[in-house]
C-alpha cells in the first residue's frame, strides 16, 4: 500500500528571488529518484505539500507547467514556520514534496475557448503554470485567444518578470501588465486590476475567465466580468485554507461538504455559490 | 453466519488464555475509570460493565502516533523509516455503538483514492469481539436514533450476546470465524437460542432512546448554514474538546514534527474542531472566528457533511459527549431543537 503521507525526496536545484522585498522566491526542485519524476503527473492548478523534516509541511500551488519536464517550481512567500525555513535553505538542500494534490484548472473545458487570465500580487503562480501550459507548441492550437491581466502594487512586486517580457513579445497572447503605482523607471500601465479589466474588456463570447488574487481584488473584479457577460459557470478561481494532510482526512479545510485539498482548490463561481461562505 | 455457544463461566478464562499469546485490548477498571487497555497476562477481562470512557478508535487511530522518522544527513534531514510494523491483536468487549464507528471511519480512512495505511493496517490486523447491550447501559444511549441497535453486530468480527447462562457467539467475518476456532470446540447454537435472542433484542431496543430525529434534520441543515439558531448553542462551550476526543467517530488530526538531536519524527495527533487554532491561517485569517462557527461545524459535519459524502450520520449514539461535557451541552437536545424549527 502506497503511503500518501511520505514525502517524495527532492533537491533544491535553483532559487530565484522574484521581488525587491526579497520575501517571495521561486524554488526549483529536481527529483532524487527518476521513477518519482515519472510518476509525478500533474496539471496546472494542482498543489503540493512542501515538506521540511523538523519543521512541517506547507501546501503551495505548483508554479511550473507539466510541459517543462524534469523539475517542479513553487513560488513561495516567506510567512510561517515552513516557508521561513524554506527561504533560509540554499541550493543543493534536500527536502520533500507530497503530491500532486487537489484538482486542476478545467483544462478539457478550457479547450476551444478564449481564455482570460486575471492575477493579482503573487497569486499568479498556478496561473503562470496554466499560461505556460497553453502557450506550449503542442497545446497552443487547442485554445482560442489568450488575454492576461496581471497586476501588482508596484513594479518591484511583479513576479516572473523575464517571462512577462517574453510573453509580451509574442503575438498569440494579449498581455496587460499593470501596477497600482509606478516608479521613475516604470514605462508600463498604471491602474488597479479591476479598472484594467474594464478597459481591456475581453469578450465573454465563448470565453472563460480564470481569476486569482487577494480577496479585495476579486471582490472588485467579479462585477466587471458579470458586466461583460461572463456567467458564473465560466469564471474559475482557486481557494486557500489551512491544510495538513492534503488528502481529505485531517478534517480542517472543508467548506461545507467539500474539502479544498481534495475537491478543490479550483472551483467555478457557480460551484462556490452552492457552498457555504466559510473560507 | 456461523453461530456458536460459549458457556458464561468459560468466557473470561478463554480470553485470559488468549491474552497469553496474543495482544488483547479489553475494558479495564482503573481507579474510577473504565478504559480500554492492554489485558496484561494473568488478568481476567471484565464481562459485566457499562461502556469504557474512551472510545476504542484509539486502537486504529491512536491519540498520537509516529508516522515516520528521519535523521540529519549532509544534505539535510532525510527519511529513515516509514510506518512501523503492526502487531496482530484482539479488541474485546466493544459495544455495538463503538463497533459501528469503525464502519463509519472506514469510509474515510479507506476511501478508494487515498488510503490511510496506518489505520488500514491496524484494522486488518485486529479482530473485534463485541459484547451486545442486552441491557443498554445508560439513559444517554441513543444508538437506535442513528441507525444502530443495542444487539447489532455491524462492525464486529464476532458479536457476543449474553443469553443468561450462555453467550451466543455470532461470526460476522472470516476473521471472526478464525478467532472462534481458536477458542476451542464450541457447540453450535440452536433455534431456541435464536428465539431467545430475538426476545432480548426487542426488549433492549425499547430501552434505548430512539426518538432523536437525527435523519429528519438533514433537510433543515441543507438550507440553514446561516440561521439565528446557531447563536443559541455555543455560548456555554469552553472549547475544551472533550466531546471530540471521546467521540468514536471524530477523526480530525494534526501533523507535527519533533526533533531530538540528530533524529526526528513526524507524528499525528487527534485534533479538535472546537479549537480556534484548528483553522487559523498563517496570515492570521480564520474562517471560523468564534465558537459559534465551530459548533456549527461540529453539528454540520456529523449530521450533514458526512451524510453528503458517505451517506451515513457521523454519530453512533454512544452518549459520551452528553455524559462528559463539563457544561452539559447535549447533542440530542440540539438535534431535537433543530427538528422543531
Amino acid at each position: 500500500m502506497q503511503n500518501p503521507y511520505i514525502p517524495i525526496p527532492v533537491d533544491l536545484d535553483k532559487i530565484i528571488t522574484e521581488v525587491t522585498t526579497k520575501d517571495i522566491k521561486t524554488f526549483r526542485f529536481t527529483f532524487v529518484n527518476k521513477e518519482d519524476e515519472e510518476s509525478f503527473k500533474y496539471l496546472p492548478g494542482q498543489f503540493g505539500e512542501l515538506s521540511i523534516f523538523g519543521k512541517g509541511e506547507s501546501p503551495i500551488g505548483i508554479a511550473s507547467s507539466p510541459t517543462q519536464p524534469g523539475y517542479l517550481e513553487f513560488t513561495v512567500q516567506k510567512a510561517g514556520v515552513v516557508t521561513s525555513e524554506l527561504h533560509s535553505l540554499e541550493e543543493g538542500a534536500r527536502m520533500g514534496v507530497r503530491g500532486p494534490l487537489g484538482n486542476t484548472w478545467p483544462i478539457e473545458y478550457l479547450k476551444g475557448k478564449n481564455i482570460v487570465i486575471v492575477g493579482g500580487g503573487f497569486a499568479f503562480t498556478t496561473l503562470r503554470s496554466l499560461i505556460n501550459y497553453m502557450l506550449h507548441d503542442e497545446n497552443r492550437s487547442s485554445f482560442g485567444k489568450i488575454t492576461v491581466v496581471y497586476g501588482a502594487r508596484e513594479p518591484g512586486l511583479l513576479i516572473y518578470k523575464d517571462e512577462l517580457a517574453a510573453w509580451e513579445k509574442r503575438d498569440d497572447i494579449d498581455m496587460n501588465v499593470t501596477v497600482d503605482k509606478g516608479d521613475a523607471t516604470w514605462k508600463g500601465r498604471e491602474g488597479f486590476v479591476p479598472t484594467v479589466c474594464k478597459e481591456v474588456a475581453p469578450s465573454s463570447e465563448n470565453a472563460v475567465a480564470v481569476i486569482c488574487g487577494p480577496p479585495v481584488m476579486i471582490r472588485f473584479t467579479l462585477p466587471v466580468f458579470f458586466e461583460l457577460g461572463f456567467s458564473k459557470d465560466n469564471i474559475y478561481t482557486s481557494l486557500e485554507m489551512r491544510m495538513k494532510c492534503g488528502i481529505g482526512k485531517c478534517g480542517r479545510c472543508n467548506v461545507g461538504s467539500k474539502y479544498v485539498c481534495k475537491d478543490g482548490p479550483v472551483f467555478s463561481l457557480a460551484e462556490l455559490d452552492k457552498l457555504t461562505k466559510e473560507y | 453466519m456461523e453461530k456458536r455457544v460459549i458457556k458464561k463461566d468459560a468466557l473470561a478464562g478463554i480470553i485470559k488464555k488468549m491474552a497469553e499469546s496474543t495482544l488483547v485490548y479489553a475494558p479495564v477498571r482503573e481507579e474510577d475509570n473504565l478504559l480500554f487497555k492492554v489485558l496484561e497476562k494473568g488478568m481476567e477481562p471484565l464481562l459485566d460493565f457499562d461502556n469504557a470512557k474512551n472510545a476504542p478508535k484509539n486502537f486504529f487511530f491512536p491519540q498520537t502516533e509516529v508516522m515516520m522518522r528521519y535523521m540529519r544527513t549532509e544534505r539535510g534531514k532525510e527519511l529513515s523509516t516509514g510506518e512501523g510494523e503492526i502487531q496482530e491483536a484482539v479488541l474485546f468487549g466493544v459495544r455495538p455503538c463503538d463497533a459501528r464507528s469503525f464502519v463509519l471511519l472506514d469510509n474515510l480512512f479507506n476511501d478508494p483514492k487515498y488510503k490511510d495505511p496506518y489505520y488500514i493496517k491496524r484494522r486488518e490486523k485486529t479482530t473485534i469481539v463485541s459484547l451486545a447491550c442486552v441491557h443498554p447501559p445508560y439513559t444517554t444511549c441513543f444508538c437506535t436514533s442513528v441507525d444502530g441497535h443495542p444487539l447489532s453486530s455491524e462492525g464486529a468480527d464476532v458479536c457476543l450476546i449474553d443469553l443468561g447462562d450462555t453467550y451466543l457467539a455470532e461470526c460476522v467475518t472470516p476473521k471472526g470465524e478464525d478467532l472462534l476456532k481458536k477458542m476451542g470446540d464450541l457447540p453450535k447454537a440452536d433455534q431456541a437460542l435464536e428465539a431467545k435472542k430475538q426476545e432480548l433484542s426487542d426488549a433492549a431496543e425499547k430501552e434505548v432512546n430512539g426518538a432523536v430525529p437525527a435523519h429528519a434534520i438533514k433537510a433543515w441543515l441543507d438550507e440553514n448554514f446561516e440561521n439565528p439558531f446557531w447563536d443559541t448553542i455555543h455560548k456555554s462551550c469552553l472549547a475544551c474538546g472533550t466531546c471530540t476526543y471521546l467521540c468514536p467517530t471524530c477523526h480530525c488530526f494534526d501533523i507535527t514534527d519533533e526533533v531530538k538531536k540528530e533524529d526526528g519524527r513526524r507524528i499525528r495527533s487527534w485534533d479538535s474542531c472546537m479549537s480556534w487554532l484548528f483553522t487559523v491561517e498563517t496570515s492570521g485569517h480564520n474562517p471560523r472566528t468564534s465558537q459559534k462557527e465551530r459548533w456549527r461545524q461540529r453539528a454540520m459535519h456529523k449530521f450533514k457533511y458526512f451524510v453528503d459524502n458517505f451517506d451515513a450520520i457521523a454519530c453512533v449514539g454512544c452518549g459520551r459527549c452528553v455524559m462528559y461535557c463539563p457544561v452539559n451541552i447535549d447533542i440530542r437536545k440540539i438535534v431535537t431543537d433543530i427538528s422543531k424549527l
